[in-house]
């Protein structure tokens, strides 16, 4: 083990008990640390008190006995470059989320699949499930019996002001827009307070990927969030070969690389056009558009999807980027940034544009570190969180990021400029990819694929959104025996609703748009 | 430079062409379903409702650059509405999860008739394969099982054109239960 590692490791025992901490081992970029569950929530404050940043939640069966469950929580040690995970293993757990803010919703998806109860969670309606559209027989990990509850009814309460009244929004809306529910308590036009209510779209997929194949549940993986497809793949496929043990060759690394960050273009584009369509400025919106459907058929043409769909797979990638894709590629981003530059000009000398995006759906540092928020939401506010630069996985270990960042702001134009700059990076960094790009092979070989080295991976990728995570559990014979993921919509939908405070309804669409947040990477 | 500039800002021409000789056999097939489709009453408008039951989204960003300047569908007519009350079409994605089940139903509901339905993507065709899942409505997800389904359009996800091609013949299946409506 390194000695960062163990230094770390030292900390943590120093500062909660000598000998709390069962086991440690370092595998990859990860630090998994092994504690009893009373240690648990000790140790995982201890790792937040070192600088880590809260990243996700996880729950697994234990497998023989019933009842009895592995957690793991996952914190991002940029001080030590590893992702530090604190595993434990037990019959009854605390809540991180009584005394940690961001814990919240991964707390509460816990217990709706294991129907375990947290001690001490502030919150414990149901997440996963809605009781009026009926309940599954059982809890989905674990197998635990559901507990029927009392009523149907989902509480959502106001500030209690004279005078307050609520809208109901959703779960489906006026546009071309994925479900869920919003509810407004309003005084007149300004917003005291929005919740959200999400989950309609829970499709169950980490529960339909156990007993497959680790390498043939891809296409399930893509169905996350079909426009973070590629981001979520790679996080995934980085969390198998961990646990199988493979090496992947160094130009599907870069190849990867490069589909992250036309990904990243293309999702920005239809960000960037959506926020000029919802502050009514219809003409630089139908532009992107246009420059928008461009990046899909550049897609389609080096990848035969649209989405690039069916590109990243276990051990590498499907296809090789020749010389004249290569060509392609570079040609049509030249003429991206061209029409970008004047697209920028457009909107930035326009008042009716910076009257609406300017000040609107602020989010304050203090609320960001609150809910540990990720992506260009928390870039827009002056926090550090690209994990290309923080965890720098696959090929972005080679690759110097720079890093876009607002100091200040955090509104609706910082998350704008935020994202056009990652435009122009990303584009930058497809050029310095695929001149660097090494020869060899695109496929690892899958020799010693047979039998998993360790049970459990771990794998990340900063997808358009922010980062994902995906904790991958595999069986001796290389069926998933648990998959866990945690994309970065789930980690942002709280401070949406932070974000409204304050602002009035109608910039709701607008503010809701800069943030665009996929409703089913959250639901899943 | 300037020239090239002004015609990006102000140019017009984005559309592509529609034709039957085009390399593309969703293309060619919106522009056989327009050739066709003159003497319908839906010929020349076609309103949409969409919901998307349980989509990874890819269906509703396809759906979204239909009506974008490249293909445009508003100029054959088809132009999305806000409610259901205003729809002749309703176009789901799926697979229809268990929570989405009632806002399904309770949309199709609202629609006057005739109503046609379009099942768009491979999860709203198909479902999911594998056995029940306890996310899904009826297991698999499929709309068939929840809806009565005119049109299916495959496709994961069905390109833009697809889509249109997919309206289009929902109009068709209008012109008929309008005409059937009448007798």
């Amino acid at each position: 083990m390194g000695e960062q590692s163990k230094q770390f490791i030292h900390g943590l025992e120093t500062s909660v008990k000598a000998g709390s901490i069962e086991g440690s081992h370092e595998q990859g970029l990860c630090l998994i640390i092994r504690v009893l569950p009373r240690y648990l929530i000790p140790v995982c404050r201890a790792c937040l008190s070192k600088g880590a940043v809260f990243d996700s939640a996880f729950v697994s069966s234990a497998g023989q006995e019933k009842g009895e469950f592995d957690v793991y929580y996952l914190f991002q040690a940029a001080s030590i470059g590893r992702m530090v995970a604190v595993a434990s293993r037990g019959h009854a757990f605390d809540a991180l989320s009584e005394t940690v803010n961001a814990a919240l919703w991964d707390e509460r998806k816990i217990q709706d699949l294991t129907g375990l109860r947290l001690a001490g969670i502030p919150d414990s309606r149901p997440l996963l499930f809605h009781p009026e559209s009926g309940l599954p027989p059982e809890h989905p990990i674990g197998g635990m019996p559901f507990k029927r509850p009392r009523s149907a009814a989902y509480p959502m309460a106001g500030t209690g002001e004279e005078g307050e009244f609520e809208v109901a929004v959703g779960p489906v809306h006026a546009g071309i827009i994925e479900p869920g529910h919003f509810r407004f308590h309003v005084v007149g036009e300004r917003i005291n307070k929005m919740e959200t209510r999400m989950f309609y779209l829970h499709r169950g997929i980490e529960k339909a990927a156990e007993g497959r194949q680790a390498a043939s549940i891809l296409p399930l993986i893509e169905q996350i969030s079909g426009d973070e497809a590629v981001a979520n793949s790679v996080a995934y496929c980085q969390a198998v070969e961990q646990c199988l043990g493979m090496e992947v060759p160094k130009r599907a690394e870069h190849i990867r690389a490069m589909l992250m960050e036309l990904e990243r273009i293309y999702s920005h584009l239809a960000d960037l056009g959506g926020t000029a369509t919802d502050v009514g400025f219809t003409l630089p919106a139908s532009r992107f558009a246009v420059l928008r459907e461009d990046a899909m058929r550049l897609n389609a043409s080096i990848s035969k999807s649209r989405f690039l769909h069916g590109q990243c797979i276990v051990g590498g990638v499907a296809s090789d980027l020749d010389a004249q894709k290569r060509a392609g590629i570079s040609g049509a981003m030249a003429r991206m940034l061209h029409s970008l530059e004047l697209l920028e000009r457009m909107t930035f000398t326009s008042s009716t544009f910076l009257d609406r995006v300017f000040q609107a759906g602020t989010v304050s540092k203090g609320i960001a570190k609150d809910l540990a928020i990720v992506g260009p939401p928390a870039r827009a506010c002056g926090m550090h969180t690209d994990l290309r630069r923080l965890l720098p996985y696959s090929a972005y270990s080679q690759v110097a990021v720079n890093e876009s960042i607002e100091k200040e702001g955090g509104d609706v134009l910082a998350r704008f400029r935020v994202k056009l700059a990652e435009i122009n990076e990303s584009a930058r960094l497809v050029a310095l990819l695929a001149s660097r790009l090494p020869p060899g092979e695109i496929r690892g070989r899958m020799a010693h694929q047979k039998k998993p080295q360790s049970d459990v991976g771990i794998g990340w990728a900063e997808a358009p959104r922010g980062s994902c995570t995906v904790l991958v559990e595999i069986a001796p014979s290389g069926a998933v025996k648990r998959l866990a993921c945690r994309t970065a919509s789930f980690r942002n939908w709280r401070a949406l609703e932070r974000a409204v405070e304050g602002n009035i309804v109608p910039d709701f669409p607008l503010i809701n748009k800069s943030f665009n947040l996929s409703y089913a990477g959250t639901d899943m | 430079m300037l020239l090239e500039n002004l015609r990006f800002i102000f140019g017009r021409g984005f559309a592509d062409k529609v034709s039957e000789k085009s390399g593309d056999p969703a293309v060619r097939e919106v522009a056989q379903l327009l050739r066709k489709r003159s003497g319908s009453p839906f010929a020349r408008s076609i309103h949409v409702r969409m919901v998307d039951a349980g989509s990874p989204n890819d269906v509703e960003l396809e759906e979204g650059l239909m009506m974008s300047p490249r293909v445009d569908a508003e100029r054959f007519g088809v132009h999305f509405v806000a409610s259901p009350r205003h729809a002749d079409v309703l176009l789901v994605s799926g697979p229809v999860a268990r929570n989405m089940h009632i806002a399904l139903v309770k949309t199709y509901e609202a629609m006057a008739e005739p109503r046609a339905v379009v099942a768009a993507g491979d999860g709203a065709c198909n479902g999911w394969e594998g056995k029940g899942n306890y996310a899904l409505a009826e297991g698999t997800g499929r709309v068939e099982d929840v809806l009565h389904v005119d049109v299916k359009v495959p496709g994961s996800p069905p390109t833009p054109y697809q889509l249109l091609a997919g309206i289009l013949k929902a109009g068709e299946a209008l012109a008929q239960k309008s005409r059937e409506h009448r007798k």
